[in-house]
């Protein structure tokens, strides 16, 4: 039941968004189901940090038949940050969100991605990860072309072919699979392997289409591109809550495979995932430091975040994957709060074109503070979350013996705080240009509960940086978990 | 379209739609059937109605709104999970009960047909808002 309520909170409001008619009430609902949503997923902590793991069978079904639905430490942390994000990018959204926008169905559809994400996080079934992938998938696509706007009738395109093309590979992976083992419980299927080691090579196949399905959910090197060509063109509520959602739900589900299947075959599977790794690392953090739009920026550096997250997994050691884990967490709340800014960059001066900005800082100090948290926690500056999070990242790498990569890793910081810095200088620091036509600032609009949750955000990264200690006790119990896959299979075929 | 004859027969059609989904709704858990077959049958009684005697007489028809439809649907399946949750089974899960009716008819019913009624109004609303919107757009209005 309490795994549960996770799909239900959102289906509720989908249902009461259908019934009523006024935005205006839809809009409050939005926040009460939103904040329903997380202060539930707060009540999951406890009881996993008894128990392990929450297993619901639903519709009584046992394990391998029915669908279950599991949640081990690592899909707790995932839910509570996914829904504190949510929650955040509501309140702000009911502000900066416009009426048209509203009216059809902005609410509705971010809590079709919600249920989407929800889903995803505690599917024990591969067909139902499927499942919430293509909710995820549909809600979203519609979230980025929502009004219409001609660039963003481009991305969302580009966006939907793209991913569709993945969901196409993730479900003829589950074809496939199927066909060999005839089952598709993750648990089950991760016991009949660590059984019979054997039958690996005969399920590649169908593994390595999933795993170019969760590699271009989660925007890794060769498969981005859907993602810098959409997340800078619907309106920043949009991408903010995409950057902390959307491409973590790939990367989750990366790591689940990637330790209740991939790791019985090593050889083959941690090279692969290890240099990709490395090369988004690289290669997100270059491109981000020469694009010129603020949120395209920050959007080439989700794929170098997306890098460090990998290369942790690959580390495969207990730290390396707490160390994931807590990077995962941090990079969702910083990347959201730096959209958040500038959403409210964007209402106030009508553009994000960095080399037309300028002067913020003077203008506004809190919005120069809020994103000087945010950014320099992506960067990695103490006593930022950011910090931690790579300190702990390029620790497990040395540990682990990968001196290059973890080189590699601390290098690539250094691009990122140069790309930082760039936005930081170019926005709040330098005088406005006067040669470039700035366009004329739009009347000044209300602004209160978008700074509310942009404060919300940066209080929290603050304090997940000073107070690391206790979340990464929580990681390293939840690695534990993940090391050990026979808790999770005992769990959830009860044995 | 004024024709009399294909008026007559989509009305009569549409009884005859209506009735053959009611009566495959109702036989769906054991037989060929069920609440999404039941609806499409039904839809497709509504669209041909739509057809010849335009969109608006469809929405009169339907009294309320196709996104009522389709948010009253997803409430009734809604309550078809929570009452499995409110008796301490797993969400979901099917509860059967026979109630007994006059002239000693038993009727063996459960949360599975909650659940099929909510799917079977909800792909009505579905497909009706759908259709409705292109006629629309098209100016399909006889």
């Amino acid at each position: 039941m309490s795994l549960f309520a996770h799909i239900l909170i959102p289906l509720g409001f989908i249902i009461l968004a259908l019934l009523i008619k006024k935005a205006s009430i839809k809009r409050r609902l939005a926040i009460l189901f939103a904040a329903i949503n997380f202060l539930w997923s707060l009540t999951l902590i406890p009881i996993v940090q008894f128990n392990d793991i929450i297993v619901v069978q639903t519709g009584g079904w046992e394990a391998p038949y029915g669908i279950s639905l599991v949640a081990d430490k690592f899909s707790v942390i995932m839910l509570v940050i996914a829904a504190f994000i949510f929650f955040i990018s509501t309140v702000y959204g009911a502000q900066e969100v416009d009426k048209e926008r509203r009216k059809s169905g902005h609410f509705f559809f971010s809590f079709g991605v919600l249920a989407g994400v929800n889903g995803s996080f505690i599917a024990g079934d591969i067909f139902n990860l499927y499942v919430w992938f293509e909710v995820m998938l549909m809600s979203s696509f519609i979230l980025v072309s929502l009004g219409g706007e001609r660039p963003q009738m481009e991305g969302s395109i580009k966006y939907l072919i793209l991913n569709l093309i993945s969901a196409l590979f993730f479900v003829s992976g589950v074809g496939l699979l199927y066909g060999n083992l005839g089952t598709l419980n993750m648990a089950h299927i991760s016991q009949i392997i660590a059984n019979n080691k054997e039958i690996i090579p005969l399920l590649n196949p169908a593994l390595i289409l999933m795993f170019v399905s969760f590699a271009i959910k989660g925007a890794l090197v060769p498969f981005f591109f859907w993602l810098p060509a959409s997340y800078h063109t619907p309106p920043p509520t949009v991408s903010a809550m995409f950057a902390g959602l959307l491409t973590k739900v790939g990367i989750y589900s990366l790591i689940r495979f990637y330790t209740l299947y991939l790791y019985h075959d090593d050889l083959f599977w941690n090279k692969i995932i290890l240099w990709l790794g490395t090369a988004s690392m690289i290669v997100g953090a270059m491109a981000a430091s020469s694009q010129i739009f603020f949120r395209k920026i920050l959007s080439f550096h989700i794929i170098s975040q997306i890098g460090y997250i990998v290369i942790a997994l690959a580390f495969f050691t207990k730290a390396s994957l707490a160390a994931a884990i807590f990077f995962l967490v941090h990079n969702m709340l910083s990347k959201t709060n730096a959209f958040l800014v500038g959403g409210i960059i964007r209402r106030q001066t009508g553009t994000l074109n960095i080399k037309a900005l300028g002067d913020i800082y003077r203008q506004n100090p809190i919005w120069a503070i809020l994103f000087f948290i945010s950014a320099f926690s992506l960067a990695g500056l103490p006593p930022l979350s950011g910090f931690a999070a790579k300190y702990l990242v390029i620790k497990a790498g040395v540990e682990a013996d990968m001196i290059l990569i973890s080189m590699i890793a601390l290098f690539t910081g250094i691009l990122t705080l140069f790309s930082m810095v760039k936005i930081w200088m170019e926005v709040f620091w330098k005088k406005v240009p006067e040669d470039i036509a700035v366009p004329l600032p739009v009347k000044k609009r209300k602004e209160h509960w978008m700074l509310t949750a942009s404060i919300a955000m940066a209080v929290m990264i603050i304090i997940m940086g000073v107070n690391a200690q206790s979340l990464l006790n929580f990681c390293n119990s939840a690695a534990h978990t993940l090391l050990n896959p026979d808790i999770y299979i005992n769990a959830v075929l009860n044995q | 379209m004024q024709n009399i004859i294909l008026q007559k027969t989509a009305k009569l059609i549409l009884i005859i739609m209506t009735a053959a989904s009611l009566w495959l709704l109702i036989r769906g858990h054991n037989n060929p059937g069920g609440g999404f077959i039941a609806g499409i049958v039904a839809a497709t009684g509504l669209i041909l109605y739509a057809i010849v005697f335009g969109s608006q007489k469809v929405e009169k028809l339907l009294k309320y709104n196709t996104r009522n439809w389709i948010g009253s649907g997803l409430a009734i399946i809604l309550v078809s999970i929570i009452i499995p949750i409110a008796l301490g089974e797993p969400p979901m899960t099917a509860m059967w009960t026979t109630i007994s009716l006059p002239f000693s008819i038993s009727l063996h019913t459960g949360t599975p047909h909650i659940f099929e009624t909510g799917v079977y109004i909800s792909v009505i609303g579905i497909i009706l808002s759908i259709i409705i919107t292109i006629m629309e757009v098209l100016k399909w209005n006889s």
